[in-house]
């Protein structure tokens, strides 16, 4: 098991260089770069303009700037320097890191814990009103994008004032003791945590319920219930412990989304995360800061990826790696 | 893009990574179905007593329909601007007019501005514009072809028809809906014609042929695999020439949707090919000496029929929310031209969306748009495959 | 020390009050330790203390260094941290002391000597020196600090000199007399002054490094400055928060230390929706409003305790500007037939005919702006010339001067030029600034009325910039300049040889004669003392430029202020400003 994750592991080195070379190459198919506005501007000489694409290594063949990019990262594990803010791609990156794993995580944790008891509810109870209407609700869920969900419940703020419109904190959130930095912090949440779990566990309740129902088909539950036993612990003893087996590897991607999962809510709610970060780099051209969010995102992906196998192997004694 | 209506942490829409799992699991379950594979007839039997799917199918037949006489339906043109008229809000036509009599033929009112800034308009009762038919107005052509000036409804130029009001520069927002269901009911489509091919070929090579080339070959689909779609999405819009016309944009977005798209479903598609290339009549194929190639596509590949409906079904909805998100900031489809993401755009303004809540009709219409696919989709999967029966 | 303050301001009301009768000649003001303060005369209230003044604006700051930041979400920041030698009069843009509290120039106007306040200190309580003075504009020139005020301290390639006289007088001597006259208090007023004792080393490292000094990753309490407030804390895409500075080295009419608030807090929100939607929400203070958004705001003043202002126009201004550069011919840029028609003056007479500005006017701007019709906006009074040739909307004028000009509309209702080409062009903006779509969608149907065949496509801002100032392979675009006061800032785009003279850059010599006589009136009006003279120069340019219309300008968009009611010393100034951050306060401070 351990060879195999660490087999895993060193996959990973080439595949996240593909990864590199690919948003490079990306990047530098489109026209103009970061210095485009300032060339707009009537107080900016030509020549000032060209001294700062040479600070920024701008005027080097584009193979040698990929590859000192590369070589920083290999080296001093620096993702490079952003144009736009004069800081490290790390540091920038690392200020906003946070801020989107809270959102994904209280999110995902709000889904599981809605979507599973609803998911055996409805399977428990098929075809019966109740079933009917979570079912609609959850058709209405996968297929509601989040921007119009979360504009929705913006609206809703700003009708009632019950809830902060956007952003994370409040003006005083420095002076909260702790437990109100977290109170603040989750009123913040409430909206864009709920329009990512809505979607979320819209998805893996319908997913609960088929894999349920499947189970509840099977040979051992029409065993266990010929031979007289009850109801409710043939449910929740035997049927829905090998229902949610299969969740598991929806977890494992869930956990590979929760940097990028939420791209377009952030911008709509105004979360200062990730998401926020890149759309603003990629308008800017801030070329270090997409690559390093690319990096970053794509790392959580396979990561998550691999630990959904690990679980997988831990939860299904079946499968076993060599 | 590929991914399926069920799939479980549907959050941003290109974004799911998810979706490989319910697939494949389709896939698997589909494998052990397949002795007893129901023939089209048989499925078709089953997806009548469907009926959420037929609910879905009714909708979104309705909903092309809509798109396709867009032009013709729509009182108006594109790019018909009332300088007057912009956050108009909707004339409905009526029946009742202002004295309390009851009209035989619907009828609206004519308007006029009262306060630019906070948009107000009163309602001239002095005459009735009723409803026409088949109305001259202003040209276009009809399925792309035939120049016309023929609408379907309108009324005297003096009224104005907003069915569903208008938009910040006085643009008639049910005539951009019709047009923006071209692009938006289109590129789903279009970008799902273009990954399946590619991914059945791709996967079908890899899958036949196995050992090293299959190596290889899923090197390449695991690099993309691994980005994170969304900002692979946006960095890749990124790069699009904005200079271009409508049309070339259009298919320059359904490119990036596939480029995205092929690479799930490819490796669905290899895990089946893996699983069948050992089988009896693919060994028999062989034995008389038929080339791979053909093989492939002709022995092989055809019996992934029922999996590639359902899960080209499934990826629509996928590829609508991707365009709709990209197109809402501003990476997708772009003014001019109408596409609904970009609709919805005028309304991401909260202030706005208070006073002129017909702004958000366009989302209510992706909302239509994906959910009937995901109906019809559901309905296909148990319609092939009974095992799969989830509902 | 603010106890301190507070207490000498009690002194000087006292003093006032007892000898001077009201509003007459100012009383002698002092501060412990700055024998002369400055004061806000101008500000209408004497304030009270405490409260938090909150704001929001979209973007973060990129650094906190005063010397590279460029963007405005930057300078928001700095500006309230740093401070220059002299500084503008918001209300009428003229130059008023700063840290220096006179200057002389000599008699061939070449050597300037700045004495600075005696007694200002820095926020760490060292005191201000003319080295730092000397300090920042070493910065400004040393090789690899990405700056653009030094384009503007060189004169005919020759850079500003200075020379530190005591700690008190410095010297800024030009290379010749100084031309633009008019500009030079204004640069050395773009000089933030920053402590030489805490960036000395960063400097001494190269220009990369100070580049990177002072960045957002700073540690707060390395930012050092003379201005009113002190950065307490910076959270990355939430807010910024500012705390008074004790030290500050200005007084209120009483000579009470100014700043009035405790608190300035910047909150950083991903667009405008969210900025007008916090200040409705009562979550901000101010807000810019657009507009459009006027007369809403106007009705939801009582509700929402505040008030929207009236504002002047704004300097900056949209324009439609047609490419008259041989240079543009080729794929993706000018045919030798457009060319041909945008270098006719006639056929730009006859476009500018055909804009609507009153109704650009009333629908992209809701009435909150004024028709334009010089490179000048309506709100820079100093400078405008109100009698230049307009061309009123009139798509049948404009149809008459086509047709003299040999264009024939065809029976298929298409405008062709007297060599039987149909008249079309593709019309560009960038995408996203949704004014200018709207402007361009109003010109298109209104080009299309008279026969042309016009596409408009925007484009993304990047490629649009490098399409006119690079390729320059473009044939009509709608784009904007923001102005400054004096004309001369402008430079760049007006006369023939500049980077930005957008319809035919980088002129070795003026190829028309009216382009020619522009650049003759730039050179005269530069070296020109006398500012009515300037005027009189730059009127006749208006008139120039008007006559020519090598760019078309639509109309300068009105500034509305919305201010809430519990903050005072409110005061409209030029563009819309309302009033300086140290006179502001909140009137009703809680405890």
């Amino acid at each position: 098991m351990l060879r195999h994750i660490v087999q895993r592991l060193l996959n990973l080195i080439p595949l996240l260089f593909g990864v590199t070379l690919i948003s490079f190459i990306i990047i530098q198919l489109s026209p103009g770069d970061f210095l485009s506005e300032m060339r707009l501007n009537p107080v900016v000489s030509s020549e000032t303009v060209e001294a700062m694409r040479r600070n920024f290594g701008l005027d080097q063949p584009l193979h040698i700037q990929y590859l000192k990019w590369l070589r920083a990262i290999f080296l001093r594990g620096d993702l490079g320097y952003s144009f736009a803010y004069h800081v490290p791609v790390t540091w920038l990156i690392g200020s906003r890191l946070l801020n989107t794993l809270i959102l994904n995580l209280a999110a995902l944790v709000i889904a599981w814990l809605v979507a599973i008891p609803i998911g055996i509810h409805a399977a428990t109870r098929q075809y019966s009103f109740s079933d009917n209407t979570l079912s609609m609700t959850a058709y209405l869920g996968i297929s509601t994008p989040t921007f119009f969900s979360g504009l929705l419940l913006l609206l809703f703020a700003f009708k009632t004032r019950l809830l902060p419109i956007g952003g994370m904190t409040s003006l005083d959130y420095e002076f909260f003791p702790w437990y109100g930095k977290v109170l603040d912090v989750a009123r913040h949440l409430v909206i864009p945590a709920t329009v990512l779990a809505f979607t979320a566990s819209a998805g893996l309740m319908r997913q609960m319920r088929g894999n349920l129902l499947e189970v509840l088909r099977q040979d051992y539950v029409r065993t266990a219930r010929a031979k007289g036993l009850a109801e409710r612990p043939v449910i929740y003893k035997h049927a829905v412990r090998n229902a949610i087996n299969p969740l598991i590897t929806i977890f494992g991607f869930e956990i590979g989304g929760l940097l990028s999962g939420s791209a377009i809510l952030e911008n709509v709610v105004g979360w200062p995360g990730l998401g926020r970060l890149i759309l603003e780099a990629l308008v800017q051209k801030d070329l270090y800061v997409v690559m390093g969010s690319l990096l970053i995102g794509s790392i959580t992906l396979v990561l998550g990826n691999l630990v959904a196998d690990i679980l997988l192997a831990f939860a299904d004694p079946r499968i076993r790696y060599d | 893009m590929t991914s399926t209506g069920s799939g479980p942490s549907r959050r941003e829409a290109p974004g799911r990574r998810v979706l490989p799992r319910p697939m494949a699991a389709l896939a698997e379950q589909r494998q052990r179905a397949m002795v007893s594979r129901p023939p089209l007839a048989l499925a078709w039997r089953q997806l009548r007593k469907h009926r959420v799917a037929l609910i879905g199918g009714v909708i979104l037949i309705i909903l092309y329909t809509m798109s396709l006489f867009g032009d013709f339906i729509a009182p108006y043109s594109l790019d018909y601007t009332d300088r007057e008229r912009f956050f108009h809000p909707p004339t409905l036509p009526r029946v009742v007019d202002a004295e309390g009599r009851w009209h035989l033929r619907p009828f609206v009112y004519r308007t006029e501005l009262v306060d630019p800034g906070l948009r107000k308009y009163r309602i001239v009762t002095d005459r009735t514009y009723p409803l026409d038919v088949f109305v001259r107005g202003e040209p276009h052509r009809l399925f792309w072809i035939f120049p016309t000036t023929l609408h379907l409804f309108g009324v005297d130029p003096a009224a104005r028809l907003f069915l569903m009001g208008t938009d910040q520069f006085g643009r008639d927002l049910f005539t951009r809906i019709l047009y923006g269901s071209r692009i938006s009911l289109i590129i789903g489509v279009l970008a799902v014609g273009i990954t399946i091919p590619i991914g059945l070929l791709y996967g079908g090579i890899a899958g036949y042929y196995g050992g090293r080339v299959d190596n290889i070959m899923m090197r390449l689909v695991e690099v993309i695999i691994a980005f994170p779609g969304f900002y692979l999405f946006l960095t890749l819009s990124a790069v699009l020439p904005t200079d271009v016309g409508c049309a070339t944009r259009f298919y320059l977005i359904v490119i990036i949707l596939s480029f995205l798209g092929w690479t799930g479903f490819s490796r669905l598609i290899r895990g089946f090919v893996l699983s069948l290339k050992e089988r009896e009549f693919v060994l028999a194929a062989k034995a008389i000496g038929l080339d791979d190639l053909r093989i492939i596509i002709r022995h092989i590949l055809p019996n992934t029929s029922s999996l590639v409906i359902v899960v080209a079904t499934l990826s629509i909805p996928g590829a609508i929310l991707g365009e709709s998100g990209l197109s809402f900031i501003g990476f997708g489809i772009r003014e001019p031209c109408a596409s609904w993401g970009n609709l919805l755009t005028a309304g991401a303004n909260l202030p706005n969306l208070a006073q002129s809540p017909w702004l958000l009709l366009p989302g209510v219409f992706i909302i239509l748009a994906v959910v009937a696919y995901n109906f019809l989709g559901d309905g296909l999967r148990d319609a092939f495959d009974p095992r799969l029966r989830s509902s | 020390m603010r106890r301190m303050a507070i207490a000498v301001g009690v002194a000087a009301i006292l003093l006032v009050g007892g000898i001077v009768p009201l509003g007459a000649q100012q009383p002698k003001l002092t501060l412990p330790g700055i024998p002369n303060p400055g004061v806000a005369s101008y500000a209408p209230e004497i304030g009270k203390y405490g409260g938090t003044y909150v704001i929001s604006q979209i973007s973060d700051p990129r650094t906190f260094n005063p010397i590279v930041a460029q963007d405005t979400a930057s300078t928001a920041v700095t500006g309230a941290l740093f401070e220059a030698l002299v500084d503008q009069d918001y209300l009428t843009g003229e130059i008023v002391p700063g840290l220096a509290e006179s200057w002389t120039v000599s008699q061939d106007g070449r050597t300037w000597t700045f004495t600075l306040r005696e007694g200002i200190k820095w926020s760490d309580g060292q005191p201000l020196t003319t080295e730092d003075v000397a300090f920042s504009a070493q910065a400004i020139f040393t090789d690899g600090v990405d700056n653009s005020a030094v384009d503007l301290l060189t004169f005919q390639d020759q850079p500003l000199r200075w020379r530190v006289l005591d700690k008190r007088r410095i010297q800024f001597i030009t290379p010749r007399a100084i031309c633009p006259v008019g500009i030079f208090l204004r640069l050395i007023g773009a000089i933030d002054v920053v402590p030489k004792h805490k960036l000395a080393d960063a400097l001494a490292k190269g220009g990369a490094e100070f580049n990177r000094t002072w960045g957002i990753n700073v540690n707060p309490k390395e930012l050092v400055g003379t201005g009113p407030f002190i950065l307490q804390s910076y959270v990355p895409g939430q807010r910024l928060t500012l705390l008074r500075n004790p030290n500050y080295w200005s007084v209120d009419k009483r000579g009470q230390r100014l700043p009035y608030l405790t608190r300035y807090i910047l909150l950083i929100v991903p667009n405008l929706e969210q900025s007008r939607l916090k200040f409705l929400a009562g979550e901000t203070d101010f807000y810019s409003a657009r507009p459009r958004e006027f007369a809403e705001l106007k009705a939801q003043e009582r509700q929402g305790s505040f008030a929207v202002y009236d504002g002047p126009e704004t300097f900056g201004s949209e324009f439609l500007v047609l490419n008259q550069n041989p240079a543009g011919v080729g794929s993706g840029g000018l045919t030798p037939a457009q060319l041909s028609w945008f270098q006719d003056v006639r056929f730009r007479r006859a476009l500018n005919h055909a804009i609507d500005r009153n109704t650009i006017v009333q629908q992209v701007y809701a009435g909150r702006a004024t028709p334009s019709w010089s490179p000048i906006s309506v709100g820079n009074k100093l400078y405008v010339n109100t009698n230049v040739p307009q061309y009123p909307y009139n798509l049948d004028r404009a149809q008459q001067l086509l047709a003299e000009a040999g264009y024939r509309k065809g029976a298929d209702g298409l405008l062709r030029d007297a060599q039987g080409n149909v008249v079309e062009f593709t019309l560009q903006t960038n995408a996203g600034n949704t004014d200018r779509e709207a402007i361009g969608n109003i010109l298109r149907q209104d080009f299309v009325k008279l026969g042309m065949r016009v596409t408009f496509a925007p484009e993304a801002f990047p490629s649009l910039v490098s399409k006119l100032t690079g390729s320059y392979r473009w044939q009509a675009i709608i784009i904007g300049l923001t102005g400054g006061i004096e004309p001369s800032s402008g430079r760049n785009v007006y006369l023939s040889s500049g980077d930005l003279h957008m319809w035919r850059p980088n002129q070795e010599k003026p190829v028309n004669e009216w382009e020619a006589e522009v650049d003759r009136l730039f050179e005269q009006a530069a070296c020109e003392t006398d500012q009515a003279k300037r005027k009189t120069l730059y009127a006749r340019w208006q008139q120039i430029y008007s006559e020519q219309a090598p760019m078309m300008w639509f109309s300068n968009p009105k500034t509305q202020p919305a201010v809430r009611n519990t903050i005072g010393n409110i005061k409209l100034g030029l563009q819309g400003v309302t009033g300086t951050l140290e006179t502001r306060y909140y009137k009703t401070v809680y405890k």
